[in-house]
């Protein structure tokens, strides 16, 4: 076989000779500098970034949530002393953070899914000036809102039960 | 290669709003029980055990550590694959991601089953 050049079979078991496709050049990808510049974009690309943060940023407190409750078959004494490390202005400032992220993702997470389904994203529409697109309306921008708003009650709550007396 | 793997990503998509949506609600019900109390109270060392050995909760709690360790590691696997797309990539990213997620249910169920011997 000539070299750059594979078989393919057919649906029709018919085997045909194709150019094999390069692999990629990743020149043209940010990767995580892209990822994390929300200066180019709106509130949709915010939303998006936000997204992945609070995720990432979850999955590692539920490590250390996992871990730190672990502490309990230890006894009485262990617990006691893991609990001393978290129970402080610090620790209950990172909760509070845990309960703005958690209470974030929820919420944009279920605008998703109704963006998944189709649900909120208007009728495709022309192009025309000045070409925002149909997708990104305000069905979609309220969502976005009502999760930052629903974010800051959740922490406003959390903070006067671990601050308050 | 396509034919070789066990879940189409419209199915693990699927899978992530589930486990999504219904990690919502146990989470819920894993607050409330925190804050029906005082939460000093609701932290001390005889009120946790007694949580660990009613039946119910700890079948909540197992549901929290399944659902959230699928959703947060399938969430991390997405996340990673964005950055790169390559089959090696891929595959090595899956394996990671899921030996994690097996570890931390394995990690997390020991802890729930001691404490509710305690």
């Amino acid at each position: 076989m000539a070299s750059g050049n594979i078989n393919k079979v057919c649906p029709s078991r018919e085997k045909i000779l194709m150019k094999e496709i390069e692999q990629p050049s990743r020149n043209n990808l940010e990767g995580l500098k892209g990822w994390l510049n929300p200066t180019r974009y709106g509130w949709e690309r915010i939303s998006y970034w936000f997204q992945r943060l609070t995720g990432v940023f979850l999955l590692i407190y539920f490590i250390g949530h996992v871990y730190e409750t672990s502490t309990i078959v230890n006894g009485q004494n262990a617990w006691e002393s893991f609990l001393e490390l978290t129970q402080t202005v610090w620790g209950h400032l990172f909760l509070i953070m845990v309960i703005g992220a958690s209470t974030f993702h929820s919420a944009n997470g279920i605008r998703l899914i109704f963006t998944h389904a189709g649900i909120g994203l208007g009728t495709p529409s022309r192009p025309d000036y000045p070409y925002s697109p149909s997708s990104l309306n305000y069905r979609q921008k309220s969502g976005i809102w009502i999760a930052l708003i629903l974010s800051a009650a959740a922490m406003f709550y959390g903070f006067n039960i671990l601050f308050g007396e | 290669m396509e034919s070789h793997r066990v879940l189409k990503e419209s199915q693990i998509m699927k899978i992530h709003y589930i486990t999504g949506i219904a990690a919502i609600f146990v989470v819920a019900i894993h607050i409330l029980m925190r804050l029906i109390v005082p939460f000093e109270l609701s932290l001390e060392y005889d009120y946790i055990i007694a949580n660990y050995k009613n039946i119910i909760y700890v079948l909540i709690l197992e549901s929290i550590l399944v659902l959230i360790s699928l959703h947060g590691f399938n969430g991390m696997r997405i996340i990673l694959l964005e950055l790169r797309q390559t089959k090696r990539w891929e595959n090595m990213v899956t394996v990671v991601t899921i030996s994690a997620m097996i570890a931390l249910i394995a990690f997390g169920t020991r802890t729930i089953i001691l404490a509710n011997g305690l």
